[in-house]
């Protein structure tokens, strides 16, 4: 048996301003060597566990803890962030304030310089770091000239030539693009390889199993709940249950009615033995399903030859598209593509250079973005910049009270909109003691209540489980067929594309080079590979069965209608 | 909020922008002693007319510059004026006790040679230090100030103060501009053609607030990813921004040492032993 | 909680988060002054700069507030482009240091303490450290480095004193007492 190197002994831990513990009872133990997932729903305590290891708990998060905790052998509460510091490496969630130094470089540079390697030695190792990661044309870029793909690249970066022997990596994958994120897997598995210990937090399980993981921990309300292998848990009810989405593949199995065996390696959809199973998927295919029903409207936005560049560099080339009320389009693509900017010009933040932007006609230019957010609500990217407000509550309800609304309609919104998101209970903690997921829905929140006509989401699910998005995508969904408002996604989850939106516009280094049905687009290899997207596992699955692609996808969709009707 | 800010971040390429981060601190620092320790006007313009050298050769936009020149040459004519009105021979204090009326307007208000002569050269010192300020920002990367800040001996932690503040100020600006972006999009006006300007000062406060707010919220965080990768883990620390010296840059080492002996000089001979009552002037009778 | 001598409350612990709060104080003092201000007199503007070193000060010490401050000023001059004048620099840094007293007179905000005697004493501690600094640290220096006509100076100065106040009291103790409302009130929270 190889050494133990994280070890959890009957582990609480209450924040200061928590009245409740987030963590209870944690019996844990990783092995040296090992590769661990760490799964649960968005606020179940995952950060807080992953803090505990790197030593920022009890080092710089304040709080009451109970039990120990052994990393490398040496007890966390006595041996301090820097002596843990030499073990321990970590990707934080947020990859904002991962990002410290002022160009890329020197933030690859970052732990070098401070274990006051001579520059000589240490610009060959950055270049090296960078190039791993696809980063080396940008080591002179500066952060706020960086998609938010493009940072967590640089966050990676940064920790590979780290001589730790563990490395944390929260959430890692939450704003790749199908591509980079595979990439990025690899990358850790790489890692991985060279001996050292890993530990990923990650909703994205499947993108996650793209390569083998020795081990999965499930987390539900600051307990562990599950630990075993992949194998294991998929074939097991656990997953949705609490909340997760599982692979996409297993859940078509489970639709269509197969009970799943480890010994068949459900967790790979390569190596998955498919032949006891094979039957039943046939026959789900057989069933009628009701075709998608999409009445679009008249044209609402349209954009002609839009231009815009940022001081240095062109971020959208030339580019139009119509929107039409009532429909849901996804916007998807490379990181860095331009597809936040183009949002940005939708909602007037930022203006064209050249060409227009109409809203029924009207050019927008002609109003200020006060005028454009009555009609056009804006989730951005990043959270943290929309926070304005103190108490989570008060957040949701501040557009409301600056249009003057009644005060009983202002709460009954609030309350809606809360509900949907899965805040309600903690409407009335302050924003900075919630999980970034959770200070994702809040935005996302403040936005629903405003019912306006349109409504952008950048990333929405970005950092969410599978229980929380779904709700609150049914609940747009449910919003777009009774209200006929008008939705742009985000999203670098294909599915989610596949499975909530009408029409994708694939933007790639700040051209449009597709507009069509996402199943038409995922169809083409060529924008596949231009956009750096990815086909879902059903694809792949289809594809192992000899069946028609489509016709799996459109199954496996009608059936999750249905069953959603059902409820 | 501008969103341009006036130091580059991104390493320039002419000849000044390539010496390292070291040499210019030093050679800055040298330099501002230099203009503040006279009223000399014989030591005051030969280092403008080097500045405005430096100037030319670090390739600037014009534009920005002439604009900015001509506000601080305003600015400091006005204070200048301000003196004469308050003092008008405020000139002979500093040349010696003389005063040749050159022109006057009533028996207080005279314009005199000494007086003249004063308030030129303070404002030829003001410029000057403008100058030389303006060379140096425009040559220097705030990564270099950092790095060179330490070369000189400043601590470190110091010195990532500067760096790091440098590093949020674009955030920062961002921030603002983002909060105001989400107020005006749920529902606060504030476009120039559509608010009076006293109800936009009232609105800058409530944007105010929240970016102060958010600002200091992520202390918590920035200090977590600092500790995370070994910040001051050791006594010392390196830099990726401070490039090995040249054959150029040991030159303007060693001038600058040569220029700071001459200052120490000037200060203990003119200013500390027998502190000079009087301002160098041509025209003495 | 162990009660901190009277030095360790004025120097600070000079920990990582008070670097980093240094930094975006210093950060948050440069990006105000440059363009979260009025000019009101020749050299002089009345700026919301002021309010940082208040919040620095209350919540690291004094010697982080004028840190925060010092560098601010010189950060303000490099992204203003016009030039250092180190006089001024120097004043603001005093005044911050003043402001910044607040720990050593037993506002806590930090731990949500901050009543009305603290708000009064902290006004007058405003008016009294303006005094200080630019009636007397920033016109000695100006004359020492520039030469310089005293009435003109400590007029520019009192403009800067005065509006500085302003900005201390009217906008300062309103925000001293939201944020100690917003670290006081984050206790005990509980799911409803
Ligand atoms: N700084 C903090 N102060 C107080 N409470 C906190 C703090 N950070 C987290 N919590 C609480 O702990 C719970 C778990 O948070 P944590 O960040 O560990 O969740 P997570 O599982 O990582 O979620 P996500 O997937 O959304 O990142 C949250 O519900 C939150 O209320
Ligand atoms: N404020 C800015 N200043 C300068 N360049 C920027 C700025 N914001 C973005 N860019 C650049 O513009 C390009 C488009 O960025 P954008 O944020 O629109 O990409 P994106 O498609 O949303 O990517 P991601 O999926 O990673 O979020 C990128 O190459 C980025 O480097
Ligand atoms: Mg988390
Ligand atoms: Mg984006």
């Amino acid at each position: 048996m190889k050494n133990p190197v994280i070890e959890f002994h009957d582990f609480g831990f209450r924040y200061a301003s928590q009245s409740e513990p987030t963590l209870h009872g944690i019996n844990l133990t990783i092995f040296e060597g090992e590769k661990v997932l760490i799964l649960g729903p968005s606020g179940s305590g995952k950060s807080t566990l992953a803090n505990c290891i790197n030593g920022l708990i009890p080092f710089s998060f304040k709080g009451e803890s109970t039990g120990e905790v052994k990393v490398a052998g040496m007890d966390t509460r006595h041996a301090g962030i820097f002596s843990l510091s030499k073990h321990v490496g970590t990707v934080l969630q947020d990859s904002d304030a991962q990002f410290v130094a002022l160009s890329v470089g020197e933030d690859i540079a970052f732990a070098l310089e401070n274990q006051a390697v001579k520059r000589s030695m240490m610009i060959p190792q950055v270049i090296a770091a960078a190039s791993i990661v696809g980063m080396q044309d940008f080591l002179n870029h500066v952060p706020y000239a960086l998609s938010g793909g493009q940072k967590q690249k640089v966050s990676l970066a940064g920790v590979l030539h780290e001589h730790v022997d563990i490395v944390l990596f929260d959430e890692p994958l939450a704003s790749l693009d199908p591509k980079a994120g595979m990439h990025a897997v690899e990358l850790i598995d790489d890692i991985h390889s060279q001996g050292k210990t890993v530990v990923i937090i990650e909703h994205r399980l499947e993108d996650v199993l793209h390569r083998e993981v020795d081990r999965i921990l499930v987390m539900d309300e600051g307990r562990i709940v599950f630990d075993g292998d992949a194998d294991t848990l998929l074939c097991g009810k656990l997953l949705p249950e609490i909340g997760i989405r599982e692979p996409l593949f297993i859940t078509q199995m489970h639709h269509a009615g197969c009970v799943l065996h480890a010994d068949d390696h459900p967790s790979s959809v390569t190596r998955f033995n498919l032949d006891p199973y094979r039957d039943s998927l046939l026959n789900f295919i057989q069933t009628e399903i009701q075709p998608k029903a999409h009445y679009p409207g008249e044209v609402l936005i349209e954009a002609t030859n839009v231009r815009f560049s940022y001081d240095t560099q062109e971020a959208i080339k030339n580019i139009s598209f119509q929107v039409r009320k009532g429909e849901k389009i996804a916007f998807i693509g490379k990181n860095g593509a331009g597809k936040s900017t183009m949002a940005k010009l939708l909602c007037g933040i930022v203006r064209p250079d050249h060409g227009s932007i109409t809203y029924q006609k009207t050019d927008l230019k002609t109003w200020s973005i006060r005028e454009i957010g009555e009609k056009i609500g804006f989730v951005m990217q990043n959270p943290n910049q929309m926070l304005v407000k103190n108490i989570i509550k008060e957040e949701v309800a501040f557009a409301l009270t600056l249009r003057n609304l009644p005060q009983s309609e202002i709460d009954e919104r609030v309350q809606r909109a809360l509900t949907v998101c899965g805040l309600w209970p903690m409407r009335n903690w302050p924003v900075s003691a919630v999980s970034y997921g959770q200070r994702k829905r809040i935005t996302v929140a403040a936005m629903l209540a405003l019912d306006t006509e349109v409504l952008i989401l950048d990333e929405p699910t970005a950092g969410q489980d599978y229980r929380h998005y779904t709700e609150i995508m049914d609940f747009l969904d449910d919003l777009n067929r009774q209200t006929g408002i008008t939705i742009i996604f985000i999203t670098h989850d294909m599915h989610l594309a596949i499975e909530y939106t009408d029409r994708a516009i694939v933007f790639a280094d700040g051209e449009k080079i597709a507009d069509d049905l996402v199943v038409e687009v995922l169809s083409d290899n060529e924008i596949i590979e231009k956009a750096n997207l990815k086909q879902t596992s059903l694809y792949t699955l289809a594809l192992r069965l000899g069946l028609p692609a489509q016709t799996l996808v459109d199954h496996f969709i009608g059936h999750e209608r249905e069953v959603k009707i059902h409820e | 909020m501008s969103k341009r800010i006036f130091i580059n971040i991104v390493p320039g390429k002419t000849f000044l922008h390539r010496l390292s981060g070291k040499t210019k601190v030093g050679l800055f620092i040298v330099c501002i002693v230099y203009t503040i320790m006279s009223f000399d006007l014989r030591l005051l313009a030969p280092l403008m007319f080097l500045s405005l050298i430096a100037i030319v050769s670090l390739k600037p936009d014009w534009k920005v510059i002439i604009v900015l020149f001509i506000a601080i040459f305003l600015m400091n004519f006005f204070n200048i004026f301000l003196y004469w009105v308050v003092k008008p021979n405020i000139g002979s204090e500093w040349t010696g006790g003389t005063s040749t009326i050159l022109y006057s307007f009533s028996s207080y208000y005279f314009v005199s040679l000494e007086t003249l002569w004063y308030l030129l050269v303070r404002l030829f010192k003001m410029l000057t230090s403008f100058a030389v300020s303006m060379a140096f920002i425009l040559s220097i990367t705030p990564s270099e100030l950092a790095s060179g800040l330490h070369g000189l001996g400043v601590p470190y932690k110091i010195c990532t103060v500067v760096s790091l503040a440098f590093r949020y100020i674009p955030d920062i600006s961002r921030d603002y501009e983002n909060i105001k972006v989400s107020m005006q999009a749920r529902g606060v006006e504030m476009d120039l053609r559509k608010t009076p300007i006293l109800k936009r000062l009232k609105q800058t406060i409530y944007i105010l607030f929240p970016l102060i707010i958010t600002s200091f919220d992520r202390i918590g965080n920035i200090a977590n990813a600092l500790d995370l990768r070994g910040y001051g883990l050791k006594k010392d620390r390196t830099y990726y921004a401070e490039v090995e010296p040249t054959m150029m840059d040991r030159f303007f080492r060693w001038s600058t040492l040569a220029l700071f002996i001459f200052c120490l000089a000037w200060i203990v001979s003119r200013n500390i032993w027998e502190p000079a009552t009087k301002m160098w002037f041509p025209f003495e009778v | 909680m162990k009660k901190k001598s009277l030095l360790a409350l004025i120097i600070g612990e000079w920990n990582t988060k008070t670097i980093v709060a240094v930094a975006i104080g210093a950060a948050l003092f440069g990006v105000l002054m440059v363009y979260g201000g009025v000019q009101v007199f020749t050299n002089t503007k009345l700026t919301t700069a002021m309010l940082i070193p208040v919040i620095v000060g209350a919540l690291f010490g004094p010697v982080p507030a004028l840190v925060a401050c010092g560098v601010g000023n010189v950060l303000a001059d490099l992204i203003g482009g016009w030039g250092f004048w180190f006089d001024w620099s120097i004043g603001n840094a005093v005044l911050g240091f003043f402001v910044g007293l607040l720990p050593v007179y037993g506002a806590r905000i930090d731990e949500g303490v901050f009543t009305v005697k603290h708000a009064v004493i902290f006004a007058i501690i405003a008016v009294l450290a303006n005094a200080l600094a630019f009636g007397v640290i920033t016109p000695i220096f100006t004359v020492l480095f520039y030469g310089g006509e005293l009435t003109i100076t400590f007029m520019q100065s009192l403009t800067g004193g005065a509006s500085n106040v302003l900005v201390l009291t009217l906008l300062g103790i309103p925000l001293l007492f939201l944020l100690a409302k917003r670290y006081g009130g984050s206790k005990n929270l509980t799911k409803e």
